[in-house]
């Protein structure tokens, strides 16, 4: 017997999909307007891929070699004064360890503010677990390189947004230490320091997954 | 076209996951086209095309090291080229947003869109009349390949909402091609 019912889209994209229902397949046996329209879905689908190809009106290599370098540099940069920026503030928390409190330094726009001549930050038991948190974080890392799992292309983007957070605290930390800022400035940044790097460690070791893999986000892209 | 994996030399590849530029340029003149005809039909403008190639091909090369390479090296381009564009995407579509009396809307949803045309368009014209979400729906999966799964998860949605939105646009193909 006839199903009187044309199929709906849905149905007939299913169909042409190869997940169609028994009931699709059996109007389509019996329907021949439904037939048509599937035949319509399979040629706009073999149209849409065979449409030719927008090139590229002009080359960006230039623009995207030169922002390689750019962040090159920056990693070089950061790697570089990191270090200096933990074992001075090391250093500072052992000689400077019950020194006079000192002036904040404000953070304002990603900038600290200068603080009075002849002040130092000074380094307290906080400082000095975010440091050595943040120094074990990096060992973690460095002592794995060779075991990171390929990752999904999102996950790779929010592998980089984190390094590029971190190179940003490290400017920050290195210019605070410079102009010598209060103490509670640098906790709050080695604090972050230590907790995306927590974040990045997290997904590097831990959520590393086959390119193939699914990845499972909790952000919507459509918010 | 977009969906042809374009095999690259694994001594090339293995040069750009040490980070050497010359083969990181092989790799971009390899793919670029690929890459912005995929931006160029997600986003459906020039601009935004070229800023997804960009983007794309300099997350590429920072992040290459980290393609390990049990998978397509085009397929992995090309889930780097989809993010970028659903970002530029989104972005694009918060600054459509107008604020009225408090209350945010569409530009889609006071009149913005072009008029109906009056007779049969070919499909090149149709596709740039979707609206971005549907269109991006219908490219990834009738040309990509990606299943509904993949669409919902790369949109932060569900596998159903990719199903409703493929069918929005074939019923809309239907009316202006037909």
């Amino acid at each position: 017997m006839v199903n009187l019912r044309h199929l709906e889209m849905h149905e007939l994209l299913a169909e042409r999909d190869g997940e169609g229902s028994a009931h699709a397949q059996t109007h389509l046996e019996s329907c021949e307007d439904c037939r048509r329209e599937l035949e319509r879905l399979f040629r706009v689908r073999a149209e849409l891929k065979a449409l030719p190809a927008f090139t590229p009106p002009r080359d960006l290599w230039t623009n995207v070699a030169a922002d390689v370098s750019q962040r090159r540099k920056r990693r070089w940069w950061g790697a570089g004064t990191v270090g200096l920026a933990a074992a001075a503030a090391l250093t500072g928390f052992i000689l400077l360890r019950g020194g006079e409190p000192i002036t904040p330094g404000p953070v304002v726009d990603g900038t600290v503010a200068p603080v009075e001549e002849g002040r130092v930050a000074e380094a307290t038991p906080d400082l000095e677990l975010y440091i050595n948190r943040s120094r074990e974080l990096e060992t973690l890392l460095q002592t794995y390189p060779t075991q990171y799992r390929v990752y999904d292309a999102p996950t790779a983007i929010a592998v980089s947004a984190l390094e590029d957070r971190i190179l940003i605290l490290d400017g920050m930390i290195h210019e605070s230490r410079q102009l010598g800022v209060d103490r509670r400035v640098l906790v709050n940044l080695w604090n972050e320091r230590t907790a995306t790097l927590e974040t990045l460690v997290g997904i590097q070791l831990g959520e590393a997954r086959p390119v193939d893999t699914p990845v499972q986000t909790s952000t919507s892209v459509w918010r | 076209m977009s969906s042809d994996a374009l095999v690259l030399a694994d001594a090339l590849v293995a040069r750009a996951r040490a980070g050497d530029l010359e083969a990181l340029e092989s790799v971009y003149r390899a793919y670029r086209t690929q890459v912005y005809n995929l931006g160029r039909r997600i986003c459906g403008n020039e601009e935004d095309a070229e800023d997804v190639l960009q983007d794309t091909f300099v997350e590429v090369c920072r992040s290459i090291r980290r393609y390990r390479g049990d998978g397509s090296l085009w397929g992995w381009i090309r889930q780097v080229a989809v993010s970028k564009a659903l970002m530029l995407l989104r972005r694009e579509r918060n600054r459509s947003r107008r604020t009225v009396s408090g209350e945010v809307i569409s530009l889609e949803l006071i009149g913005t869109n072009p008029p109906e045309p009056t007779g049969p368009i070919d499909l090149e014209a149709a596709l740039g009349r979707l609206t971005p979400v549907t269109r991006s729906v219908l490219w990834l999966h009738d040309v990509e390949g990606y299943t509904h799964e993949e669409i919902g998860e790369m949109m932060g949605k569900t596998a159903s909402f990719s199903k409703s939105q493929l069918s929005r646009a074939h019923k809309r193909l239907r009316e202006w091609l037909d």
